[in-house]
Order: structure tokens, then sequence, then C-alpha cells
């Protein structure tokens, strides 16, 4: 009996590992690496968790997830435009359900495409979007800069992701 | 490799459906939440500077090794260059040397001059020295955060800085964290002043590692290399802060090449003359320390 409630009480921490990886994404992205060389602009960590747990367990990783996750965000960032990046970030969750189909079976070259377009999606979104709002035209090099960066990096990230998938999602 | 099985990939429909439902919801609480920050609501910044406090333990215990990870990399990349640096130093030093005798000189003379003219000097009333423990990650961001805040005495418009120069301005305030709008800010404007001819314009970011100068008569005498330093008469800063070095003149647009490192910031020294006081404070603060000569600071000028 006992047993049967420690294991749904561990059901629930599990399913909430999509989530508190992204958070811990969102704080990374904002901590003072000073790598040298991305000066101009850090890999979009938050982007990296909420495509991986969008393509892999998008049961768990409802929208009202990807919506605090982009609030966090843009809150910690200290951007004057918050829910941009939860705006993006929903928009990008419904293109890639739409195109996902069996992506979860497929090779890590074609998840690694796919996070490409996505990436190129979301930071090009929001340099539409902040042009929009600041009404001037930024440079936009320092996106693509961005999105480049972010693409490189995703193949650790996807590692780390999946190795929490299998050690504790595999029964959730 | 992977053990994704498809039979824990396929979520029940059911909560698909109900999911869908709330996606048009959340998109448009989004899109109010970016309407209404770009009426520039107080609650935003409060919402901004609760956060900043809440999570600035963790920044902080984070940004430590960071940093030293950091300072791990500065020492692998100085080793490459030694003999280059080594050269370098020494023709710095030669140079450095001919600049401290004529320092000295003049030194000596402004004393004499100041006490001919009866010269009240400005001072800094006040300077603290914070860490760094958060960056906007973005690219469409540049501002830091600072592990000192109102109680350390931070106040809005007190000028951020580094050994180098001007890094920018502090724009929020919290109870323990402070963050600092960079020179290099969509939303960064300081008054400057360029050159030998003393020319005023408005320094202004635009998301580039270079800001652009503003509001310069078309006839200025501007040229690479001059100089910049902060304005200081339209009340934000100090006068007289070294900011950077003009960097490029295409037409009208004259860039800025700041002193500082801006994309490497540490540790950075907060400094204000004692005007910070007197301009709007949105989030509650405590009195700043006061300075022996504020008084005098402000009405100098």
């Amino acid at each position: 009996m006992r047993h049967a409630f420690l294991q749904r009480d561990a059901q629930v921490i599990y399913r909430l590992v999509p989530l508190t990886s992204s958070v811990f994404a969102v704080i990374l992205s904002v901590v003072p690496l000073q790598v040298p060389g991305l000066a101009v602009a850090m890999p979009a960590f938050a982007l990296m968790a909420v495509y991986y747990w969008t393509v892999y367990r998008p049961d768990l990783m409802p929208p009202s997830a990807i919506f605090v996750i982009g609030i966090m965000l843009d809150v910690l960032d200290g951007t004057p435009y918050i829910g941009l990046s939860s705006l993006t970030f929903l928009i990008l969750r419904s293109l890639i359900l739409v195109f996902r189909g069996r992506a979860a079976n497929q090779e890590f070259a074609l998840i690694w495409a796919g996070f490409f377009a996505a990436a190129a999606v979301a930071i090009g979104l929001q340099w539409l979007a902040i042009c929009l709002l600041s009404m001037t035209p930024l440079a936009p090099r320092p996106f693509m800069f961005q999105v480049l960066v972010t693409v490189a990096v995703f193949p650790i990230a996807d590692y780390v992701l999946a190795q929490l998938q299998r050690r504790l999602l595999l029964r959730v | 490799m992977r053990e994704r099985s498809e039979s824990t990939l396929r979520p029940s429909t059911q909560r698909l459906l109900a999911q869908r439902l709330g996606v048009p919801f959340l998109v448009l609480a989004s899109l109010l939440l970016i309407v209404l920050g770009k009426a520039d609501l107080i609650m935003f910044e409060r919402v901004r500077v609760a956060a900043a406090d809440f999570v600035a333990p963790v920044l902080s215990a984070l940004a430590r090794p960071a940093a030293s990870l950091a300072s791990g990399v500065r020492h692998v990349e100085g080793l490459f260059d030694l003999y280059q640096e080594n050269l370098r130093l020494r023709e710095d030093n030669d140079r450095l040397m001919q600049w401290q005798a004529a320092a000295r000189r003049l030194a000596s003379e402004n004393t004499e001059l100041r006490a001919l003219t009866r010269y009240q000097p400005y001072g800094a009333s006040f300077s603290i020295t914070a860490q760094v423990i958060a960056n906007s990650g973005g690219a469409f961001a540049r501002n830091v955060l600072v592990d000192a805040g109102a109680r350390d005495g931070v106040a809005r418009g007190q000028a951020g800085m580094t050994g180098e120069g001007l890094i920018g301005r502090v724009a929020e305030v919290g109870e323990r964290t402070a963050r600092i709008l960079l020179l290099s800010d969509l939303n960064s404007r300081i008054p400057v002043v360029v050159g030998a001819s003393r020319q005023r314009a408005v320094l202004a970011g635009d998301n580039s590692a270079e800001p652009v100068l503003l509001f310069l008569p078309g006839n200025n005498a501007i040229k690479v290399g001059d100089h910049v330093v902060t304005g200081g008469a339209e009340g934000v800063f100090p006068p007289d802060l070294p900011v950077g070095v003009v960097a490029s003149i295409r037409g009208d647009e004259v860039r800025v090449a700041p002193y500082a490192e801006l994309a490497r910031l540490d540790y950075v020294r907060i400094v204000d003359l004692g005007l910070s006081a007197f301009l709007p404070q949105p989030v509650p603060a405590p009195a700043p320390r006061a300075g022996p000569n504020r008084p005098a600071g402000l009405f100098q000028r």
C-alpha cells in the first residue's frame, strides 16, 4: 500500500522533469558564462528544452508549462517585451506538433535539422517582433549568430535531456 | 541507441485535445502582455525586480563557478600570446612613463590653478563594487544584473563602470539586486561630450557592439579617434567619465567603441554624483547615503 503511494508520488515528480529541466535551462541562459566568442548572443537553452520535450514528450510539456517558461525567460532577461518568448514558444509548439509525425523514432540528424528550422523560426520571429515593437530596423546578424550558436550547442542539450528522459521518464 | 519506444511517446488524444483549447487563450495572454509591456507599466518593472531578487541567491551561486571558468579560459588564451603581450607591455610601459611625467606636471599645475580660482571639484558621493550575477541571454536585450541593490545604496540613474569606462546606467533596483542597462541596449540613451571641441550628443544603443551618436549638428568637427565622455549636465551621470572612442564615421552615422568590454563583465563599480535622489523612483528604495559634497555637486552647474 505504502509502496504504491510512494510510486505514485514519484510519478508526479517525474512528470515534472520536463518543466524543471526547462526552468533550469532558463536560469542557465542568464548566467554570465563569458565564453569568448559567445559575446554577441548566448545559446538559447530554453528553446532547446522546449523543443526537445515537445518533440519527445508533448504530453508532459503542455502549453501552460510552455507559457510559464517563456514568461520566466522574459522576466529574468530583463526585456521590456514580457510575453514575447512565450508567444514564440507557443507558435513553435504548434508547428512542431504539425510536423512531428513520428519524429520521436527518427535519426538524431533529422531531429537536429528540425531544431535548426525551429531555432530559425523562433529567433526570426523574435527579431521581426522587436523590429516592429521598437520601430527600428535591427541588424539581423546577432540573431543569425544566435541561431547558429544555439544549433551548434543543441547536441549537448539533447544528450543531457535524453539521459534524463531515459533514467526518469521511461515508465511515466 | 536510445530507448524511446513508441508506446511511451503516444500521448492520449484526449489530453492533446484539451491542450489545444488552451493554446489560443495563452497566445492571446502573451500578446496582451506584450502590448501592456509596451505601455511601460510600473507593475512590470516590479515583477522583474521581484523576480530578480528572488533568484539572486541561485544566480550568485552559479555566477561564481562561471567566473572562475571564464578566468581559466582567459589564462589559457593569455598563454598563447605571451611573447606578443610582453612586447606590447614594454612599449606601453615606455609610453606610460612619459605620461606619468606629464601627469605629475599637470597635477601640480592643476592644484595651483585650483587654489587660484577656489575651484570646488566634483566627487562621486557614492561608489560600490558589485558582482555581475546574470546577463541577458537573448540577442535583443543588453543588460546585466548585479548583486547589489537598494539595501547597499544603489539607486536608479547611477552609473555602472569598469576600470576602463562606463558600461551603462542603473535602470531597475531591487532590494539586493540592480539591473544595469548597457550602452549597447536598444533603450539606452546617454548624454555625452565628444572630442576636444566638447560637442554635445546623445549616445544611443542599437543592439550592436558599437552604439551611435545622435543629435550631432551637421557641421561638427568630430573625427575617428575622438574620446567620448559622459555629459553630466543633463543630470544623470557624473560628468567626464570615460565612455569610449569614435570608431567610425559613415555619413551621418557616427559609431563609438566603448572602452569597457561590455560582453565580458564580472565586477562593476556603481558610482553616483548624488543626483539619483531626484530621479523618479518607482520601486521604493531607502534613502541613499548622503555624501558630504552632494548639494555642492548638484548646484554647481
